[in-house]
């Protein structure tokens, strides 16, 4: 069969767009030598912070998933005034540069206003502490979690919830039996996509938060006290641990639909 | 006969006028026709003085235009250096620099022209903020409810400038241990990358208090302490006493030190030898050192000039263009 010139050109749009993603990553990756590498993965500090980075993204996608979930939910299965609104809010933080997002988030944790007087009385600490790292990341991450899950929801049909309902199941054994078991795989997809967002995010952070320093943080500051020869292998451990740990769970979900 | 003898003579006046105005020409051009680009690397903490200066320069040369590059001083003077960028003029945030870097291959002369101090910046709701004074300060920066910080000193020279003043404070106050003291008391998640980021720190109330130059204080309109000049790294003539702070900063890669020992904030600035424009960066340097000019830029912004400016020597005063002779003292 002959192929159509649109098959083609799509095609050559395909190759430009993975070249265009993979050639500065490869150039990043292979530009260290083993040694650096090695020298890298065996200082203190560049363990501590991809380690910090992995737990603080990871407690912002569990945020996410215990305060988002029910907030998808909702969303996908009613309809009411002012739900354009809210779903366009949902979406601001996607929206926002990130410098700001930090400076509004610090505006609100200060003592001038009264949640951070709250907070300073409560002796929660948002600056320069994991929980103001947690509090920002989660910021960034959420809308790709609500987002995720609610397109999920929406793909299972009311009906079988409204089976079980009729056979006398309550509502949260409904989801728990029924919606849940249906619907995990894009919310798994919704944790990965908020990790991977928060596990990239900088310029929120490091306004809030400079020490303790999260992965992205300290490549800032090698490269800015140091140079680009040992910012990126630190880089090069990030984008490779990351990785490592996205693909995994991405296996996983697959390995599911086949069954 | 009369009447060819007088067009002779009047075509002999208009020959003599045009030789006397292409003779002049040149000299019209060197005193009343400054025109054309004047290039300045400059400090980055001269930028916001600077950008003023060049508003009111170009509103009086309308042909001038001045292109400012700002940078670490350090920084500025290898762009000169190794980059061999064209550039007129050169402004220092450490004077030290040109005479180290510029000075004989590149420049001339190095004319010293403001100072800048470090400050404890603060506000109406910092803690303790209606009781601090320049005796009490550091008693202040003690207590345990008090959020104070300082820049990264390995990133920020305001950094370990910070540091500097209280290791010269425990020697000034004669109170051993002052300093260790004060930075047990300042967790590492009080310091920033740059200094400038903690001023949205003090004023959206997340620190009580931050160090800063004067100059960024003045600028962002906070309160601020002014400490003595034995400490405050603002007046030369204590420079050996600041020498007795030594601050440890990263080296070229992690692992490695270096030692940073306390020195003034004195600023200088010099014309290039082979500035592309020296006739228009002179008429600016005139401009800029003048005690109502640019100077009186500098002081309203925080940033106390030398009025008059100075030389080191009577014999590099002689080296000055001779339009800026007066508006400089020798003095050492």
């Amino acid at each position: 069969m002959k192929r159509e010139p649109f098959f083609w050109i799509s095609v050559s749009c395909g190759i430009v767009i993975m070249a265009f993603i993979i050639l500065p990553l490869l150039q990043l990756i292979t530009a260290p030598s083993l040694g650096m590498l090695k020298e890298t993965i065996q200082d203190k500090d560049v363990v501590r912070s991809i380690w910090l980075s992995i737990y603080t993204a990871g407690l912002a996608a569990l945020i996410s998933f215990v305060l988002g979930t029910p907030l998808a939910y909702l969303l996908a299965r009613s309809a009411f005034r002012g739900k354009r609104l809210v779903e366009s809010i949902i979406d601001l933080p996607i929206a926002i540069p990130h410098p700001v997002v930090g400076i509004a988030i610090l505006s609100v944790a200060g003592k001038n206003y009264w949640i951070g007087q709250i907070l300073s009385e409560l002796g929660v600490r948002i600056m320069g502490s994991v929980t103001g790292i947690v509090t920002v990341l989660t910021f960034v991450g959420l809308p790709f979690y609500l987002n995720a899950t609610k397109t999920g929801f929406e793909g299972i049909s009311p009906r079988l919830e409204k089976v079980s309902r009729s056979l006398g199941a309550s509502m949260f054994s409904t989801f728990a039996r029924i919606t849940f078991p249906l619907a995990w795989r894009s919310m798994l997809i919704g944790l990965i996509m908020c990790c991977a967002r928060a596990i990239s995010e900088f310029g929120a952070v490091v306004i809030v938060a400079y020490h303790p320093m999260i992965a992205p943080v300290l490549i800032y500051e090698r490269f800015e006290a140091y140079g680009l020869k040992y910012s990126q292998p630190v880089a090069v451990w990030l984008v490779s641990i990351s990785l490592i740990l996205f693909f995994l769970l991405r296996i996983l979900t697959l390995h599911k639909v086949k069954e | 006969m009369e009447e060819k003898m007088k067009e002779r003579s009047r075509c002999n006046w208009l020959l003599y006028g045009i030789i006397a105005v292409v003779l002049l020409l040149p000299c019209g051009k060197s005193f009343g026709d400054t025109s054309g680009k004047i290039i300045i690397f400059n400090a980055g903490s001269l930028t916001i003085p600077l950008a003023q200066m060049e508003k009111e320069f170009e509103a009086k040369y309308p042909r001038v235009d001045v292109l400012r590059e700002a940078a670490g001083s350090r920084k500025c003077a290898r762009k000169i250096t190794d980059l061999k960028k064209p550039c007129d003029i050169m402004a220092s945030a450490d004077y030290t620099v040109i005479d180290q870097l510029l000075i004989p291959a590149y420049a001339g002369w190095n004319i010293r022209f403001a100072t800048n101090r470090l400050v404890l910046c603060y506000t109406n709701k910092s803690k303790y903020a209606t009781k601090i004074n320049a005796k009490n300060w550091y008693e202040s920066l003690l207590k345990k409810d008090v959020i104070w910080g300082h820049s990264d000193p390995n990133l920020d020279p305001c950094g370990y400038r910070s540091v500097m003043v209280l290791q010269l404070a425990e020697k000034y106050y004669e109170k051993p241990g002052l300093f260790e003291k004060l930075i047990a008391n300042r967790p590492k998640e009080n310091i920033r990358p740059k200094s400038v980021e903690l001023v949205s720190l003090l004023q959206t109330g997340n620190m009580d208090y931050a160090w800063e130059y004067r100059s960024v204080a003045v600028q962002h309109e906070l309160k601020f302490v002014e400490l003595p000049d034995q400490i405050n790294l603002g007046n030369y003539k204590y420079d050996t006493f600041y020498k007795k702070a030594v601050v440890k900063v990263t080296g070229k890669k992690p692992g490695t030190f270096l030692n940073k020992k306390g020195k003034s904030c004195t600023y200088g600035i010099t014309l290039l030898k082979n500035a592309p424009n020296t006739q228009a960066a002179t008429a600016f340097l005139r401009y800029m050192l003048d005690d109502q000019g640019g100077l009186k830029i500098l002081k309203e912004m925080g940033q106390p000039p030398f009025i008059p400016c100075r030389v080191p020597t009577a014999e590099m005063k002689a080296r000055l263009p001779k339009a800026l002779r007066d508006l400089v003292e020798v003095r050492e």
